[in-house]
């Protein structure tokens, strides 16, 4: 492993400055579970890491049936995985949260850390993205809220400028007319970075869609929505073979690409019929 | 029946019971000793430098600012190590070996080989020093593929050897009359089939240690299952006696095979410790344990069988070529092993068989449970699959009619003892109520109606020892202290699977003490008696049975020094628990402490014993009934149940062998589904050199396993009839699952890893 300095945050301020002062290769470290491995197996180039674990409110979690769900930055993926309200309100973030690495890695990864380091196949971005999430971010000059989806630039990169923190997230409130779902695609069961990742969140009316957001991750340079199959279900009824046409209008709507894990060919058949599985299981809320 | 000599029968006392482990306690409390844990004072840490070119040769090296870099101790190159041509495997006595490395040449030849070793005071420093190398390559045109390695004009990858980038002459077998084999079949089968490049991705990544003292003698530890061949090669190749070289091995993570070979980094290890004057440590990430470890050798086969329309096979003819990667390494003696097999699991008498080994320019493979066999017996048992599809019978039925039987010639070349295939397979066939399970539930779950079910079945058979390739040895030495207990001295490694568990409960058995009464002393090359190293699956086998040999002329000296003590003859009395007493009146007893230790101006006895034994070959066999579930419309399959009926001869430790199938299994799903290290085919660069993405089964995708361990063959060759386990297991479940597979959705596939897009690419081009 590479050498590299460790720094502690007393406040943002103090995370922030560090951030400016020390240069480039600076990087903030929360669970470090990213970081680390990127230190280690020379992905990144780190000569500071700035620990901001210490930093007092950060930890919270806060929920009311206006505002909805927000949390921050150092709450852990563990942490939210064993919350009810978390099972209950948003099981597509859920299984999102509970496929992620192993418990081990769980009980020091935090969502915060998951959203930063903007890997497309990252599993809690999709239900974030099918939620309509919220990302705030500190700066020393300002505060600010990005929609998350605004939040991607590209794989690994996103809207943070230099200084800039994101203290939490604000996932809007799920109401009772919502039905979500997760699906991630894998090699194996666990400990897997998933080849595909299909997010839904939609909202039934008197038996008719009123309005759906399907998230596909590792399947485009950032997490994608599919717009064109969502507006192609927007009023239906969501029968089989709306969902069908659907499915596959998601498949054309995704940018996978082929390495080692899969085929861009295999990576858009699995959109498709992750997309569909997902729509299935998110409607089962209403069975 | 062919049995040589009786196999003894008695009332075990220690002998088939799964008594604690003598290392558990220090594992689970992480005490444990592993060679990673050795820090010696002054100690420095050394790294290799790799080539990220596949085939080149070294223009020039320039390490002067790595030497200048603030901490770094000792910079070694091509140019500064000694020009010793060598034996990737170092085998004493094998069958045919190539000697074709050196420890650091002038040509790369995969891209990862070491071409610069770096010592320095700490880890981070030597690896960033590794940066400040600068080496200059003339590319060379690279070859990645056996076919293409074997074109005339091919680039040659080594200068040694039989030429035509071979690594050995072909290994030719002939039995019986093959043109007349065909001319009676009614029907022939023909196929290819390819395996990939499964690694054993062992727990503990390769490691060892150097220490040369003011005598001018090299102590190194090293995680390796062959630490007497490591003492000789580096002996050898440093010039020294063997009094020089100490090999030290304790616990160990793991090997499966591969650590027997002698790595470059062991040569450099040594060679830095030795320029600086300080011990060294090298240490693989493991990233290193894919490209400079040892994977299993990618296998093409050609396989033609005739079969009568009773189901008779009456000829087999078989082409493989292995890949060796950029060395010999095992490429002979998995040939050799892997080709030889193909004569036998399925009795034929007419077979003309073919295995080649072939250099490419990719990582080196190796040793690795099933040794060619795994490739070999896929292509078998899948096609025997074929053949009973084709004649319209249950596969169970036409494997049960070929299976080898007691007195066929094993590819040893000698009479197989026991029905033990036939009697395993039976036994499933009955356990499982098999004809009901083929073929059922072909109309799906109305909840889940894209998954199909189906069941299959795989069958091996394999060698304990590696005799006749090598003719091997076993050794052990077993004293008795003055208090009773026991001490055993082996040289065979415990790699983690219990082995000297089992050769404590043989010793303690045989001698008539408590198993808790006995230590074992082993690892260390300057005290205990000689060994070939542990692989083979034959160390219980066959140290097993050194170790019953020293213990039964222990146990004579000891009733002869009591039966002294008690004034009687030796004749009249018996050992047993730690107790001699009168055969005739048992409460005339005395403890082996008592009769060991000084008395009355009888000094303690001195009671030393070696076992030597050079034995032959034994079989174990098995048949792995498997089922799997697959998702039609994502080509996932999941093994959902295996049940596993092996014939071991006799069983030492139950829980133990259990382990090794369990562990196998997992080995195998893995390396059928998801395990393939891959290579670049245009650039020779590794492609998942790491367990990100080179993904084994965990814990979470384990089917449930239910073991059944028949002790239907004895071998007289082994402890009471024991046989090997370690390899048996990998080698059934890869062609059961792919049956299996043939079973749920009538797709045939003759490759491995069978990948979720190769399920759906097949199942559309069936038009499901
Ligand atoms: C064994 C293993 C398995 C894994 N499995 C999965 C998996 O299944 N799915 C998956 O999605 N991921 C997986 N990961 C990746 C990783 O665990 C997650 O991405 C995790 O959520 C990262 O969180 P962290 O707190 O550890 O981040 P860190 O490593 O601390 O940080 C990640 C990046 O975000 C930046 N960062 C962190 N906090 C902030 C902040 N507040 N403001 C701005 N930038 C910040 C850091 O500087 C860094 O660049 C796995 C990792 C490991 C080691």
């Amino acid at each position: 492993m590479r050498r590299f300095d460790y720094h502690r945050a007393e406040t943002l301020e103090h995370a922030s400055r560090l951030l400016t002062e020390l240069g480039d290769d600076t990087f903030l470290f929360n669970g470090g579970t990213d970081l680390l491995v990127e230190i280690r197996e020379r992905l990144r180039r780190v000569r500071n890491v700035v620990d901001i674990k210490q930093i007092p409110g950060l930890s919270d979690i806060t929920y009311n049936e206006t505002r909805g769900l927000t949390f921050g930055a150092l709450v852990t993926v563990g942490r939210l995985e064993n919350l009810s309200l978390v099972r209950q309100r948003y099981p597509n973030l859920r299984s999102a949260l509970a496929s992620l690495g192993s418990i081990q890695v769980r009980n020091r990864a935090t969502v915060v850390g998951n959203i930063c380091r903007a890997s497309p196949s990252a599993d809690t971005i999709p239900p974030l993205v099918a939620d309509g999430a919220f990302v705030h971010i500190y700066s020393r000059t300002n505060m600010r809220v990005v929609p998350i989806c605004e939040f991607f630039t590209g794989p690994g990169r996103t809207v943070l400028a230099k200084g800039e923190i994101v203290t939490g997230i604000t996932v809007p409130p799920a109401g009772d007319n919502t039905g979500k779902a997760y699906l991630k695609h894998g090699r194996r069961k666990a400990m897997e970075l998933s080849t595909v990742g299909v997010a839904v969140s939609l909202a039934m009316d008197d038996g008719v869609c009123s309005d759906i957001r399907i998230a596909l991750g590792a399947v485009g340079a950032t997490v994608l929505r599919a717009p064109q199959a969502e507006a192609m279900l927007r009023g239906t009824r969501l029968d089989a073979e709306a969902v069908r046409s659907a499915a596959d209008k998601a498949m054309e709507e995704c940018t996978p690409i082929s390495n080692v894990r899969a085929s861009a060919d295999y990576r858009r058949d699995m959109v498709g019929v992750l997309t569909g599985r997902a729509i299935k299981q998110a409607l089962e809320t209403f069975a | 029946m062919n049995m040589t000599t009786p196999i003894e029968q008695r009332e075990f006392k220690i002998v088939g019971k799964s008594v604690k482990r003598d290392d558990v306690l220090e594992k689970v409390t992480g005490e444990a000793q592993y060679t990673g844990d050795i820090k010696l004072p002054g100690m420095l840490h050394g790294k290799i430098k790799r080539a990220a070119i596949a085939h080149a040769r070294i223009k020039s090296i320039d390490v002067s600012k790595a030497l200048a870099y603030p901490g770094v101790k000792a910079v070694l190159t091509h140019e500064t190590v000694p020009r010793v041509l060598h034996y990737g495997s170092p085998h004493p006595r094998s069958a045919s070996c190539t000697k074709d490395q050196y420890i650091l040449d002038h040509k790369v030849r995969f891209w990862g080989e070491g071409v610069a070793a770096v010592a320095a005071i700490s880890e981070e420093i030597a690896d960033e020093a590794l940066d400040l190398i600068e080496v200059e390559y003339e590319a060379l045109p690279g070859v990645f593929e056996p076919e293409d390695a074997v074109q005339l004009g091919a680039p040659l990858i080594h200068e040694v050897g039989p030429g035509g980038n071979l690594v050995l002459d072909p290994v030719r077998v002939n039995r019986g009359d093959i043109d007349k084999g065909f001319a009676e079949a009614d029907f022939v089968l023909e196929g290819t089939f390819a395996g990939g490049r499964p690694h054993p991705a062992y727990m503990e990544p390769n490691v060892c240690v150097a220490d040369w003292d003011g005598s001018n003698k090299l102590t190194f530890w090293t995680s390796t299952q062959t630490s007497f061949m490591v003492r000789g090669i580096l002996a050898e190749v440093l010039g020294l006696p063997l009094t020089k070289v100490r090999v030290l091995v304790d616990h160990m993570g793991g090997g499966f095979g591969a650590k027997q070979d002698l790595f470059q980094h062991e040569f450099l290890c040594a060679l830095l410790a030795k320029e600086t004057r300080r011990p060294v440590k090298m240490e693989f990430t493991r990233h290193e344990t894919f490209v400079a470890g040892r994977s299993r050798h990618p296998c093409k086969i050609w396989l033609k069988q005739g079969f009568k329309n009773d189901g008779t096979l009456v000829a087999r003819d078989m082409k493989l070529v292995y890949d060796s990667g950029a060395y010999g390494s095992h490429g002979p003696g998995v040939t050799i092993v892997g080709t030889t097999a193909a004569t036998s699991l399925y009795r034929c008498e007419n077979v003309r068989l073919e295995g080649r080994c072939v250099y490419t320019n990719t990582p080196i493979n190796g040793a690795f449970r099933g040794y060619g066999v795994v490739q070999s017996y896929y292509a078998l048992d899948i096609q025997m699959d074929e053949a009973a599809e084709r004649l319209g019978m249950d596969p169970a039925e036409l494997k049960l009619k070929n299976v080898v039987r007691a007195g066929d010639i094993a590819p040893s070349g000698h009479p197989i003892i026991g029905h033990g295939l036939e009697i395993c397979l039976k036994h499933g066939i009955d356990v499982l109520d098999w004809t009901t399970l083929r073929g059922r539930d072909r109309t799906p779950d109305p909840k889940r109606p894209h998954i199909r079910k189906g069941w299959g079945i795989g069958c091996e058979m394999h060698g304990s020892s590696a005799y006749p390739g090598i003719k091997e040895q076993g050794n052990a030495t077993v004293k008795v202290n003055e208090d009773g207990t026991v001490t055993l001295l082996t040289g065979a490694a415990g790699l983690g699977t219990g082995a000297h568990t089992a050769l404590a409960q043989i010793v303690a058995e045989e001698l008539g003490v408590r198993f808790e009464d006995v230590g074992v002393i082993h690892g260390d090359t300057d005290v205990v008696p000689w060994d070939i190293g542990a692989f083979a699956s034959h160390t219980t086998y066959l140290v097993g049975t050194a170790a019953k040999m020293a213990a039964e002329k222990v146990r004579a000296a000891v009733l002869a020094r009591a039966a002294m003590k008690l004034q009687v003859s030796a004749e009249e009395i018996d050992l047993s628990e730690g107790k001699v007493f009168l055969i005739a009146e048992p409460d005339r007893s005395m403890t082996v402490s008592e009769a060991m230790g000084p008395s009355r101006g009888i000094p303690a006895a001195n009671i030393v014993a070696n076992g030597t034994y050079e034995p032959t070959k034994s079989y174990s066999f098995a048949a792995h009934f498997t089922e799997v579930d697959i998702d039609t419309e994502t080509g996932i399959v999941e093994v959902k149940r295996v049940v596993p009926v092996h014939d071991v001869g006799r069983v030492i430790h139950p829980i133990a062998a259990q382990g090794q199938i369990e562990g196998g299994i997992q080995q195998g799903i893995g390396h059928t589904l998801t395990e393939d290290y891959v290579i670049d085919k245009k650039t020779g660069r590794s492609l998942n050199a790491g367990l990100v993405d080179y993904k084994m089964p965990l814990s979470m995708d384990m089917p449930d396993i239910e073991t059944i361990i028949l002790e239907a063959a004895p071998d007289p060759g082994g402890p009471w009839g024991a046989k090997g386990v370690g390899e048996d297991p990998i080698i059934a479940i890869g062609p059961s699952i792919a049956n299996a597979i043939h079973d749920a959705i009538g797709v045939r596939f003759h490759h491995y890893p069978i990948t979720p897009e190769d399920i759906l690419k097949a199942l559309r081009e069936k038009g499901a």
